[in-house]
């Protein structure tokens, strides 16, 4: 008798060791794609101090640009023989085309408030992001729009653990994402120009650096990188759709605010944690109330340390 | 172009359908509510378009409305909101519209048909299947679709008897009606004697479901009962749980009757249950409707057959009524007995018209009825 229970309680706990593992895996895939969107808020603010309500419409713009050109190629029959090659290629169309939207919509939008107060320019970027998101509905439907691949579908299995091959992509690719902006903002010319408008924009004028251009660079680099995640996103959930953007483009800006705004690397452990808490809180206590647990830890953080964890960078480091 | 020459310009433009509308006096207006945009956009236009079909076929095979030329639909977008749905329903009174076809989601068709009664105008809901929109007493109430309390013990039946399950694990996405129903589900499956072993929740919106997928692995179930508002969180978390290994049987409801929820979960679909009211496709009526629909707006979905008799049976009870007075009209819409594109249409005193839930099978992408209450599986 005792024995037998002794075995129920093993087998119990390795099943709960097991949703344990699985769910940190869950955690750290939510809060990557999270991370990925939180960068772009996080790099525009810290150059322009403006928080660019548009950007989870870039990220949605994204994910349909990979979904046109997965079913373009899927069409060809290139799908079946260059899965690889397609991919990329989805991805750096997606990557561009939302690059050079974000750049327009600065221009448009944004650079002629550029002088006026703060607050304009805000409710500028809500109207953009307004027309963006309904742009995409009335362009591309109401309904869902399904992800015509069935690559990286499977995964590994270890007992009762499953990673996905896309969760392992989604990991990856962000860590690789988030390597290569950190070596362009801190190790080369363009980075160190970035660093210097966000510093002073007249100053760094006058020792010749293109405010306007660097100012554009930035937008382009924040919208690439969500557009990758919008990808990811409609790969991973086998669906975009118009509205998309919305909800993970709060969860990325508490993300960004959380680890300090202006702070890359506080961006990407904002999305982390944001990603994870919402995870264990939907996991442990109630699924209902997970976004309850992100922005509790959001207020408390915020609450102790205003600045955000890593802190709002005022000297050289900020971007 | 001046800046003056083009603001007139503009004035006319937009004055001229004010003085179309008041050249022809003679249309019949009636208003249809249902989600535009937002979450479940992709439902309100099946719902939208539905109505506007059944305007097409009523003006070709019953001929004019005495008294008017035509008849035009204002379609009015709730986004599922409470508070807009009643505003849509102010805007549909001052436009002065005889009936209205709407809402999809229940939390908006109960706030917004108090204020249509108010109003004296009729409402016929194709889609809230909550119990409370036809037990509130509301005399210009009617309902096309079946009512949850008629759905869970389908569901729970069908669970039972056909599955032969004794666990169950349920998920809602806390709506007045996944939740309703969810409740509905979980109280007929405890008195048939299944373990409801979990009643978890999720948000509207919601992308991923790793988390509550987890704990589902977890538990494994024999039951993974998914109650959740349109086909787009259903089709989402299909896939996440196939993905994740989940080898519980799936079982959802008629909200995810959509033909967009296999194309969007592929293979995941396959072999899920669900609960829908019974819909003979073979029947003339139902042809006349498809024939219409399909050419314009695709395959037909979820509530578009019950919108179009909802707007059918509106129609022709003003029709037989002769007048736009409300008691007249709902005298006739008593009255109706005729076989609609969903069902045989004949509505009961509180509104309601019955339902007929029945279980489907999702087989290579199609909805495949399976079982039924009465005599158990379908050949």
């Amino acid at each position: 008798m005792d024995r037998t229970l002794r075995l129920t309680y093993k087998k119990c706990e390795k099943i709960y060791m097991d949703s344990f593992i699985q769910q940190l895996i869950n955690g750290i895939t939510l809060g990557g794609i999270y991370a990925l969107i939180a960068l772009g808020y996080t790099m525009v603010y810290g150059v322009i101090q403006l928080i660019n309500f548009a950007h989870g419409e870039f990220f949605a713009a994204g994910g349909y640009v990979g979904v046109i050109c997965l079913s373009f190629f899927t069409g060809l029959g290139y799908m079946e023989t260059h899965p690889v090659f397609c991919l990329t290629a989805s991805f750096i169309l997606a990557m561009g085309y939302c690059a050079y939207l974000a750049v327009g919509v600065e221009k448009i939008a944004y650079k002629p408030l550029r002088k006026e107060a703060r607050l304009a320019v805000l409710l500028s970027a809500l109207g953009v992001s307004i027309f963006l998101s309904n742009g995409l509905m009335l362009t591309q439907g109401v309904y869902d729009k399904a992800y015509p691949s069935e690559l990286f579908q499977g995964g590994f299995h270890f007992g009762n653990v499953t990673i996905g091959y896309l969760q392992i992509l989604i990991v990856s690719l962000t860590a690789i994402l988030l390597v290569a902006l950190n070596l362009l903002v801190f190790k080369t010319k363009i980075g160190m120009a970035m660093r210097a408008t966000a510093q002073d924009k007249t100053m760094s004028a006058l020792v010749a650096i293109g405010s306007n251009r660097i100012i554009s660079l930035t937008f382009a680099i924040g919208a690439g990188l969500a557009a990758a995640a919008g990808i990811m996103v409609g790969l991973y959930y086998g669906s975009v759709r118009y509205d998309m953007g919305f909800v993970p483009g709060i969860k990325a800006f508490s993300a960004a605010v959380l680890g300090g705004i202006g702070n890359i690397t506080g961006a990407m452990l904002g999305g982390l944690i944001i990603g994870m808490v919402e995870i264990f809180g939907a996991g442990y206590i109630s699924g209902e109330y997970k976004d309850v647990f992100a922005f509790i830890i959001l207020i408390a953080v915020l609450y102790f340390k205003p600045t955000g964890i890593m802190g709002e960078n005022i000297d050289d480091t900020r971007v | 172009m001046s800046k003056r020459c083009f603001s007139t310009l503009l004035m006319c433009v937009l004055v001229i359908p004010f003085m179309i509308s008041m050249v022809s006096a003679e249309t019949l207006k009636i208003g249809s509510m249902s989600p535009l945009t937002g979450p479940y956009a992709s439902d309100g236009t099946d719902i939208k378009n539905g109505v506007l079909t059944a305007i097409e076929v009523f003006e070709q095979t019953e001929g004019p409305i005495p008294g008017y030329d035509k008849i035009e639909l204002f379609p009015q977008d709730t986004v599922c909101d409470p508070r807009q749905a009643v505003a849509a329903a102010n805007k549909l009174i001052n436009l002065k519209v005889v009936g209205v076809i709407g809402a999809y989601c229940s939390s908006s068709t109960i706030p917004s048909s108090e204020t249509l009664d108010e109003a004296k105008i009729i409402m016929i809901t194709p889609a809230s299947t909550n119990e409370q929109v036809t037990d509130r007493g509301l005399p210009y109430m009617f309902r096309m679709c079946g009512r949850d309390d008629d759905q869970a013990p389908a569901a729970a039946k069908f669970m039972k008897e056909s599955l032969n399950a004794k666990t169950i694990f349920i998920v809602d996405d806390k709506t007045t009606y996944s939740q309703g129903l969810a409740d509905g589900v979980s109280k007929n499956a405890k008195a048939l004697g299944m373990d409801v072993v979990t009643h978890d929740h999720v948000n509207q919106g919601d992308k991923d479901f790793s988390a509550v997928l987890t704990k589902v692995k977890a538990a494994n179930p024999d039951i993974f009962y998914m109650s959740l508002q349109g086909y787009s969180p259903a089709a989402l978390m299909t896939i996440q749980a196939k993905r994740m290994g989940i080898t519980s049987q799936i079982v959802t409801q008629d909200a995810t009757f959509q033909p967009k929820f296999m194309e969007v979960a592929k293979d995941a679909a396959e072999g899920v249950y669900l609960t829908y009211g019974f819909t003979d496709p073979t029947t003339p009526e139902y042809k006349a409707f498809e024939e219409k629909y399909v050419p314009k707006y695709g395959k037909i979905a979820a509530y578009a057959t019950y919108a179009y008799d909802s707007t059918i049976a509106l129609l022709k009870a003003i029709k037989a009524a002769g007048s736009t007075d409300p008691d007249k009209i709902k005298a006739e819409l008593m009255k109706l007995d005729f076989n609609g594109a969903s069902k045989h249409v004949k509505f009961k005193e509180n509104g309601d018209s019955g339902s007929s839930y029945i279980a489907f099978k999702v087989v290579k992408g199609e909805f495949v009825p399976y079982w039924e209450p009465e005599k158990g599986l379908i050949k």
